[in-house]
């Protein structure tokens, strides 16, 4: 193994260039450190981008906010901007692992590892966040749902780094986060669900829904958003979308060991995510 | 931890504040900054507990923030003012960390006792004067399989209480 600490962008980029494949960004560690623990990854070239204060964006512009993938989820819980333009973010960040964690474990990372337990990954689904992809030869920008290949599996091509994400600000939505793990802290979801809605006299105007832990990798639910937008949902309308998320679930899944569980309790989930909202409107 | 160790074509040199006093020595790729502590350093007070960020055994302080050691690479402490637990004793006596621990009791097999204090540490450094709920988080990433909690809690708040007080004296 060898060890590679660039001072800028332009150098990461050109050191991911050259060793391509073998080459493995290092930001927070925490998972990485897992697997270097457990023998993995003895050939690799490991790149440390935990310095590059070129991952640290955090700005809104015009109401975009581009967020750095070397942010921590300390950093996200600190931020007053994200608190406003994106609380879904914040909520999801406060229920990841433990606070020495947090300190360490950036965004990018999270999404990048692909697990298909990673909390921000649904909150940034809602937010429609774009992400930002880097290389020697140039740059691309694509949706995150189309960077999340499998479990463990991204679509980031070797020599890229994913240096941020694009979303627009969404201070005037509600949102909701909910996680289900064994523990209050330090656990991994069991399921985690994001919302992020605005409604009006008439209704739901914007629905987003995203399941995390339920299927391969997380995704927006866009069925159970067409049935409950347009409506103003009574609990019982939010039961039959609990139904019907559990049911969008199983088409993806099939029927697991844990079905018997989730089904029940991801409805559960949607309820207790959108009856506040139900309840004191927005 | 033999794992921790892997050979590297060039040498990797790091320099960093440990406890006050500056060190500067080679370190492995892959190596941890607790295998570089416990191993290299000769700092026993971090333990290393499950090896992946769980138990909270091996946390340190790194630029003023609670981190667990195990879960970071020792060549990424280079330039950072890292505190242990061998760090917290002042010339004049035990921390008052050290000191409320020991009067309350939260102390029982000591293994998750030097992380435990690190993150009190690093909660008091930030925020002075905690709620019980604010130490509650701040200790969630630290386990007692003793069970002392309890105890644990106790001696936080009398340590903010005894440190706010020498403070304001």
């Amino acid at each position: 193994m060898e060890y590679h600490c660039p001072k800028s962008l332009p150098e990461a980029l050109g050191l991911l260039q050259r060793y391509g494949s073998q080459a493995i960004p290092l930001a927070g560690g925490t998972d990485l450190m897992v697997e270097i623990r457990e023998g993995k990854h003895q050939g690799a070239h490991v790149v440390d981008i935990s310095r590059l204060s070129e991952l640290k964006l955090l700005e809104l512009n015009e109401g975009e906010v581009r967020l750095g993938a070397g942010i921590t989820f300390s950093e996200i819980l600190d931020s007053e901007l994200l608190r406003e333009q994106a609380n879904v973010l914040v909520q999801a960040a406060s229920r990841i692992g433990s606070l020495q964690i947090r300190n360490l474990a950036t965004v990018g990372g999270n999404v990048v590892h692909c697990s298909p337990c990673a909390d921000s990954v649904p909150a940034l689904l809602v937010l429609e966040a774009r992400a930002v992809l880097q290389s020697a030869e140039g740059v691309r920008e694509l949706p995150l749902q189309e960077i999340l290949v499998g479990p463990y599996r991204s679509g980031i091509r070797p020599g890229e780094l994913l240096t941020h994400f694009v979303f627009q600000g969404a201070s005037r939505f509600w949102s909701g986060f909910q996680k289900l793990a064994r523990r209050n802290a330090l656990a991994i979801s069991r399921l985690s669900l994001a919302v992020l809605a605005q409604q009006n006299g008439q209704g739901l105007r914007t629905l987003r829904i995203a399941l995390g832990s339920g299927t391969p990798v997380p995704r927006r639910m866009e069925k159970v958003e067409s049935f409950l937008l347009g409506k103003a949902p009574r609990e019982r309308d939010l039961w039959e979308a609990g139904r019907l998320l559990a049911c969008s679930m199983l088409e993806i899944t099939g029927v697991r060991v844990s079905t018997a569980y989730k089904e029940k309790a991801v409805q559960g989930l949607l309820v207790r995510a959108l009856l506040p909202l139900v309840r004191n409107g927005n | 931890m033999e794992l921790a160790e892997q050979r590297s074509l060039s040498p990797i040199w790091v320099r960093f504040r440990l406890n006050g006093r500056e060190v500067a020595l080679q370190v492995s790729p892959g190596e941890s900054a607790l295998h570089l502590l416990r191993e290299k350093l000769g700092l026993k007070g971090a333990k290393e507990g499950c090896g992946m960020g769980e138990c909270g055994a091996c946390t340190i302080v790194v630029d003023q923030k609670a981190v667990n050691s195990c879960l970071m690479m020792a060549a990424q402490l280079d330039g950072k003012e890292v505190l242990t637990v061998e760090g917290l004793e002042s010339p004049v006596g035990l921390h008052p960390l050290q000191e409320a621990f020991l009067e309350q009791h939260a102390v029982q097999c000591g293994f998750c006792t030097p992380g435990m204090l690190m993150s009190a540490y690093a909660l008091l450094a930030r925020n002075p004067t905690p709620t019980r709920r604010e130490i509650q988080e701040a200790l969630e990433g630290n386990l007692c399989r003793c069970t002392g909690y309890e105890q644990i809690l106790a001696a936080v708040e009398a340590a903010a209480k005894r440190i706010s007080k020498g403070e304001s004296s």
